[in-house]
């Protein structure tokens, strides 16, 4: 214990007494999030119950110069909510009311504890509903959201976390309580709220969330098409696209990962089908109609092997929940694995696939792939055995994967997050000057570095004194884009 | 323009010439675009350099399989959906400006949006990926060239509503869409009181408008815009005929210009942009002295022209009812302030401006009152 008691007794009166947890074995339970491979116990856990003991207990952190963690429900996957030694973890789960459901204005107002799901049951009753549909929906919750600017299935159409999310009351690292954002989309100078979403726990603590909330579609339509191979697949996406169509989802899946799936679920899937998409329309039911049959006509002109139309929201259920499963149900046909997440631009996806392919085979590791095919974001999940000493191998295919996605012009990360799991590979993507710039960012939100620290920009600390050399981005090296 | 009375002016035409351009001049530098939105938000400051971006021209990539954009950030947004269009794709964007040749760098920069934010929000929802340059001369790229990304901080939201007074955007990627196959809007006779519940019964049902907004002319209309398929759009089009009753009529689209024409306003009036809980705008409106307004009723953003008197007072109810305002086109020497009431994140707004232009080079006098000289 390195927190003197006085530190622990200005938590103690920010707090109740009760809600100060020091003791190590339930500070235990907080050492990691959804990414396991981290782990590091916090000196302790706060529970605060309101937006007050929130801010209280972050001047407290201030005044005396202790590094803070928040941390919702603890799924996340890129290790952004690992405690930091010598610091205190801030659980919201105790702020989860939801304070407000306008049917008029279509919007929700809640605490940062609410779980995603919770929302649109919250809205259900008024035929509303919240867009963002991470596949954990049932348990993280909507501040882990705002954090990670989460995506999920629907996001090709209906946009992400920053595109639903109208104002966050934050409370800073100075223990001010401010609001970014407003009412409406329309914002008085920079878009700070914009700034704040997806900055991964590092800028603040939000405490309330306004989000939108859209009208649940007149009609849903939902088939799942088998093809003889990725590539027809990804055909039949680009065909959808080119035809001026914006699906709701169009998510993919190979052998591998329709089998671990098949064995956890029975949804459905065909066992050996080298790629099964699922393709969602949604929208005024007669437009959804004509746009479904072109879908239908697509998959048939590239080969579609079986096509099976969900008839009932039954059926429409077992295949997203095929789908949804296909994460934890790895954990099948495999003793361990990690979950990569990395985005190519779209048309690049068979490619991709292929590159992964030929590196599992050089690392003689399987990979199965899961992913949001209509804008380019991969899961692949790379199966390995720790008892049998593949872990490092594993470890390494999986990040060569991600650093192969900026290669190939994407991103490190789509929906999960830099966290502390990439920290170290931002300088694959960004510039030193990208770096500084974000850094200054940061720098005035939390000058004094205590608000989650050591995530999302690689410090020397975390990834030695030179964070790997700079390579040129592939869209450098071809003229697209210049680095001075 | 008062604040760049005797400046310099400089017309970069690419990336390493706007860097030289920061770090060749001293002082305070105006940046510009095409000039159709000069005069917004708070009075520039006297400037030494003024920042021409119209030479930053022309599209470096675009991917129409990805549906991504990649463009210099002083094209005009016009020049660049002519040459989108043969691909069937475009910006789903429709500010009024775009029609007088705003570029994107300057639409982005003053957080410009038009009626079809109602689904696809503003630019800051549509830009992927900038290249900016600050102050000192850094070199920054934020985001990327694909929709999903989630790494690092979001520059674009920055610089999005920085009003030329955080960084010179210097390339904007944005995100694309298809063009619709069809189109129609719908025009109701409407006051304002009663437009508010119209609106509100659209919204509720299975109707999707593009767009729907109140417009003061003639005697007040409400116009919905609904886009979709050829085949199915004209069944849509009846429903909401249907719903409003026998004098909602089709109407021809340039609808549309005489909306872009009000939004613009006069030269005699003090233009400004509102944004509040879209159900409160009609009653916030009722309250204004206006000459002629917008309100788009789904997506809480209107636009009023206000006597150049009524503008201190707007402010005040505007914030009262929980609402943004920002001052946009108004008569040369007005004196107006082009904000209201402190937002509650100016001490981040301030340290942001510390931070990325510590020496206040950059649009002095934008966010005045909030922010006066060097930060």
């Amino acid at each position: 214990m390195t927190l003197d008691g006085v530190v622990r007794r200005a938590f103690e009166e920010a707090l109740d007494p009760r809600d100060v947890i020091c003791d190590e074995v339930r500070c235990r339970a907080y050492e990691c999030d959804g990414l396991t491979g981290y782990r590091v116990v916090p000196e302790l856990v706060l529970l605060p119950r309101d937006a007050a003991q929130v801010a209280a207990a972050v001047r407290v952190c201030a005044e005396h110069a202790v590094p803070f963690v928040a941390r919702g429900a603890g799924t996340g996957l890129s290790g952004g909510a690992l405690p930091v030694a010598d610091g205190v973890v801030i659980s919201l789960a105790r702020l989860k009311r939801v304070l407000e459901v306008d049917p008029v204005d279509r919007l929700a107002v809640v605490e940062p504890g609410v779980t995603n799901l919770e929302i649109t049951a919250a809205a259900a009753p008024h035929g509303l509903y919240y867009a963002p549909d991470p596949s954990s929906q049932q348990v993280c919750t909507i501040g882990g959201n705002v954090a990670e600017n989460s995506g999920g299935a629907h996001c090709l159409k209906y946009g992400f976390t920053t595109n639903h999310v109208l104002s966050c009351e934050v409370v800073l690292p100075d223990g001010s309580l401010v609001t970014l954002g407003g009412d409406s989309g329309e914002q008085a100078g920079p878009d700070l709220r914009g700034v704040f979403l997806g900055s991964e726990g590092t800028l603040g603590i939000t405490t309330k969330i306004t989000v939108r909330l859209l009208r649940t579609p007149e009609s849903v339509r939902t088939l799942l098409a088998d093809f003889p191979s990725v590539t027809a697949a990804g055909d039949v996406v680009s065909d959808v696209v080119a035809a001026g169509i914006v699906p709701a989802a169009v998510e993919m899946m190979d052998t591998l990962a329709i089998e671990a799936a098949e064995q956890a679920v029975h949804a459905g899937y065909t066992l050996g089908t080298p790629a099964a998409l699922v393709v969602e329309l949604d929208g005024p039911e007669a437009e959804c109609d004509v746009q479904f049959e072109q879908v239908k006509e697509i998959c048939e002109r590239h080969g579609c092997t079986r096509l099976h139309i969900a008839g009932s929201a039954e059926e429409r259920a077992a295949i997203w929940r095929g789908r949804k499963a296909a994460f934890a149900a790895v954990g099948r046909i495999s003793p361990d694995y990690f979950v990569q997440d990395g985005v190519v631009p779209r048309t690049r996806l068979a490619e991709v696939l292929g590159r992964i392919a030929e590196m599992g085979d050089e690392a003689g590791l399987r990979v199965a792939n899961v992913f949001h095919a209509g804008d380019g974001n991969l899961h692949p999940l790379v199966l390995y055995s720790a008892a049998a000493g593949e872990t490092e191998r594993a470890e390494h295919l999986s990040g060569a994967i991600a650093e192969l996605c900026v290669e190939l012009g994407g991103s490190l990360s789509g929906e999960h997050g830099i966290g502390t799991d990439k920290a170290c590979s931002m300088p694959k993507m960004f510039g030193e000057e990208d770096l500084e710039t974000m850094r200054r960012v940061r720098s005035a939100f939390d000058p004094a570095g205590i608000c989650n620290p050591g995530k999302v920009l690689p410090t020397p600390r975390l990834c030695g004194e030179r964070p790997g050399r700079y390579r040129p981005h592939a869209l450098e090296e071809a003229g697209v884009i210049e680095r001075l | 323009m008062s604040g760049t009375t005797g400046s310099t002016s400089v017309r970069p035409t690419d990336l390493k010439a706007v860097r030289d351009a920061v770090l060749d001049t001293a002082g305070p530098i105006a940046i510009a675009g095409a000039g159709t939105a000069a005069d917004w938000a708070g009075d520039l400051d006297p400037v030494d350099t003024v920042l021409d971006t119209t030479g930053l021209t022309g599209v470096i990539t675009h991917n129409p399989g990805d549906m991504t954009v990649a463009v210099r950030a002083g094209t005009p947004l016009r020049a660049l959906q002519d040459e989108l269009s043969p691909h069937g794709q475009h910006v789903s964007f429709d500010a009024a400006r775009v029609a007088d040749g705003a570029t994107v760098g300057g639409l982005v920069a003053t957080a410009d949006a038009g009626p079809a934010a109602l689904v696809f929000g503003s630019l800051r929802d549509l830009v992927i990926g900038v290249t900016i340059v600050l102050a000192d001369g850094s070199v920054a790229r934020g985001g990327g060239h694909v929709i999903k990304n989630v790494a690092g901080y979001d520059l674009a939201k920055v610089l999005h509503g920085s009003y030329g007074a955080f960084g010179v955007l210097a390339e904007v990627v944005l995100r694309l869409h298809p063009v619709p196959r069809a189109s129609t809007t719908i025009a109701l006779p409407c006051p304002l009181e009663g437009a508010g519940e119209r609106a509100a019964r659209i919204l509720g049902g299975p109707y999707e408008p593009a767009a729907l907004e109140w417009v003061s002319d003639d005697g007040g209309r409400l116009l919905v815009r609904l886009e979709g398929t050829r085949d199915a759009l004209p069944a849509r089009a009846e429903r909401i005929r249907e719903l409003l009753g026998p004098e909602a009529a089709d109407t021809p689209d340039d609808v549309w210009e005489r909306h872009a024409g009000l939004v613009r306003g006069s030269a005699e009036g003090a233009v400004l942009r509102i944004g509040a809980r879209p159900s409160r705008l009609p009653d916030l409106l009722s309250r204004l002295r206006w000459r002629t307004a917008t309100a788009g009723l789904g997506s809480g953003a209107a636009t009023v022209e206000l006597p150049v008197d009524a503008v201190v007072e707007a402010h005040g109810l505007v914030h009262e009812a929980g609402g943004t305002s920002v001052l946009r086109r108004r008569p040369d020497g007005a004196g107006l302030p082009g904000w209201g009431p402190p937002l509650s994140a100016l001490a981040v707004l301030t340290a942001l401006k510390r931070e990325l232009d510590p020496e206040g080079r950059f649009g002095p006098g934008r966010f005045s009152p909030w922010i006066q000289g060097a930060p």
